[in-house]
């Protein structure tokens, strides 16, 4: 793991930017989200290459996909989660200084 | 915890790019991935001592395939692939090299190659050994033949440059190591080498056998005799110094030309090679002219004998003298008889044979000695010209001991000599032996050179 991090760190990068972006926006975003079933089966699914790769069990350069698409997915997840919470913070700091300008103008 | 799931469940746009990133990904680090990692378990296999080495690499999987010299080798090398950082997963090919068996390795001198064949413990014996090979054959094309197995004789590296070096006397031939057993055969590139190779196989490592057959360049010996010139001509090789010196001299007995003596030292002579020269230079000393050839085991010896009964004798006799095992071709003619000369030539050439050399006699005794036999047939010849002389024979002794004793041998020596003659054809009426004991001395009988001037046989000429 630490090998394909130092060997592919400039796509893993990208995909941390990529994941934070998705999260920043993911907050505010009003469109309609995945259900939970399907978020059910993505999770079972991701399980399920989860293990296949540390099973090693896809042989060749499919099983070095598999490890690279994971990691790859790993690190937007990452970046997803950690954009989505610093884009949260940012809301609720903007929400809370709202209500008491509000408050402050009924006095 | 709720808004986590609420804001997770809209993360899937991102997924659509991250997915061209893959396969972008995937598109340009898969070769470079797989270059790195194959360079990575090379050089960690770079101490391991394997034959036919071949890695692969897909994507993160490495097949490993090599032969091993020891089981722990292997393994060894297949934990030094599966540590190499990045590797996934290695798919292991190795096996053990085979096992010769017998083991065999052979180095084969031919004409401008040499080829080293058969198998090598391991590689770097393999090199060594090429190295060596060309070390030894410096400018001869090495050919390398030899393969990798198991199953090495102990101590076969040292045994194999032995044999290299050994081959380097070659001028053609194969050596071969055969678990134990050392075969040699060829032909020496020079007189003595054979036994030269013989003496360096006995540093063999211990528990070697050897079995070599080595030819070598004949051995040969030559001596012409020239009458023309006065000359025998010695050429050829004799074993030693001390036997150089021996035949030289016995020839200097035997012969009363000049001698040209071109003879080189040489290991390689044949057991009994000085006698036998010996005795057929004695053959030669009886001819007008000839050639002696001793080559190896044979003799040959050709030219014209002075007369019809030195011919048949030389022709029988030498064949029965040698050794067994030695090889005799006698091609020798009788001389034209030179014509008639009247009795005053014949004093004057009776006279110009007996001015170098007298004729010889066993110490104390009437025999005549073997080395005079020469002499005495090209008295017979001179004598055979003279067909109307009579010949006084007249023996003569030095003062050492009893006048009587003396007075005695001379008569009996001159008998010897007009028995010869008879002998060999001539009628016994027309030579006298005549006996002066020491009486006539012809130089001071105080000296030894003096007494063996006066040790003689005189030929005068009658009317």
């Amino acid at each position: 793991m630490v090998y394909l991090a130092g060997f592919h760190w400039v796509w893993l990068v990208i995909s941390l930017l990529l994941g934070l972006a998705m999260g920043w926006i993911a907050v505010v975003h009003r469109g309609r989200g995945v259900s939970s079933l399907t978020a059910r089966w993505l999770a079972a699914m991701l399980l399920a290459l989860i293990v296949l790769a540390v099973m090693h069990v896809v042989p060749g350069r499919f099983g070095y996909w598999l490890d690279l698409g994971l990691v790859m997915l790993g690190v937007y997840l990452g970046g997803c989660a950690v954009g989505s919470w610093l884009r949260d913070g940012v809301v609720s700091r903007q929400a809370a200084s709202g209500s008491t300008e509000h408050s402050n103008g009924t006095l | 915890m709720r808004g986590f799931f609420r804001w997770s469940s809209k993360w899937w746009p991102g997924v659509i790019p991250l997915t061209v990133l893959w396969g972008l990904a995937a598109w340009t680090t898969t070769a470079p991935l797989e270059a790195d990692l194959s360079e990575q378990t090379a050089v960690a296999l770079k101490d391991s001592v394997l034959d036919k080495t071949a890695i692969s690499a897909a994507g993160r999987d490495i097949t490993f395939s090599a032969d091993a010299f020891s089981e722990q080798e292997r393994s060894n090398a297949v934990a030094s692939v599966e540590t190499v950082p990045g590797v996934r997963r290695v798919n292991d090919r190795t096996a053990l090299v085979a096992e010769a068996k017998p083991f065999v390795w052979s180095i084969e001198r031919g004409v401008g190659r040499v080829t080293l064949g058969g198998s090598a413990p391991l590689p770097v014996v393999r090199n060594k050994l090429l190295d060596a090979a060309r070390a030894r054959f410096a400018g001869i094309d090495i050919a390398d033949r030899m393969d990798l197995k198991r199953g090495a004789p102990p101590r076969f590296e040292a045994a194999a440059m032995l044999l290299i070096g050994e081959t380097s006397k070659l001028k053609s031939g194969k050596a071969t190591i055969s678990d134990l057993t050392v075969n040699l055969s060829g032909m020496a590139r020079e007189l003595g080498g054979r036994e030269a190779i013989a003496a360096a196989l006995k540093n063999l490592p211990e528990g070697y056998s050897v079995a070599d057959d080595i030819q070598a360049p004949p051995y040969v010996f030559e001596a012409n005799k020239d009458p023309v010139s006065g000359v025998l001509t010695l050429t050829g090789y004799v074993p030693d110094n001390a036997i150089h010196a021996a035949i030289v001299a016995s020839a200097g007995r035997k012969f009363g030309e000049k001698i040209v003596d071109k003879l080189k030292a040489s290991l390689g002579a044949p057991a009994g090679f000085d006698a036998v020269v010996t005795r057929a230079l004695r053959s030669l000393s009886r001819l007008s002219t000839g050639r002696l050839v001793v080559s190896d085991r044979n003799v040959e010896l050709s030219g014209d004998a002075l007369y019809d009964l030195a011919g048949k004798q030389i022709r029988a006799d030498l064949p029965k003298d040698l050794p067994r095992g030695w090889e005799t071709k006698t091609d020798v003619s009788i001389k034209p008889s030179a014509s008639p000369v009247d009795p005053t030539v014949c004093q004057q050439l009776f006279g110009e044979l007996l001015e170098k050399r007298t004729i010889q006699f066993e110490a104390g005794q009437a025999t005549l000695h073997l080395d005079s036999i020469g002499l005495l047939d090209q008295l017979t010849e001179t004598a055979l010209r003279c067909q109307t002389a009579t010949v006084e024979i007249v023996g003569h002794t030095d003062s050492d001991g009893d006048a009587s004793f003396n007075q005695a041998l001379s008569e009996r020596r001159a008998q010897a000599v007009v028995d010869f003659l008879v002998k060999a054809g001539l009628p016994a009426n027309r030579f006298t032996p005549i006996g002066h004991g020491s009486a006539q001395p012809i130089a001071a009988n105080d000296t030894d050179e003096g007494k063996a001037k006066n040790r003689r046989i005189d030929f005068i000429v009658r009317q």
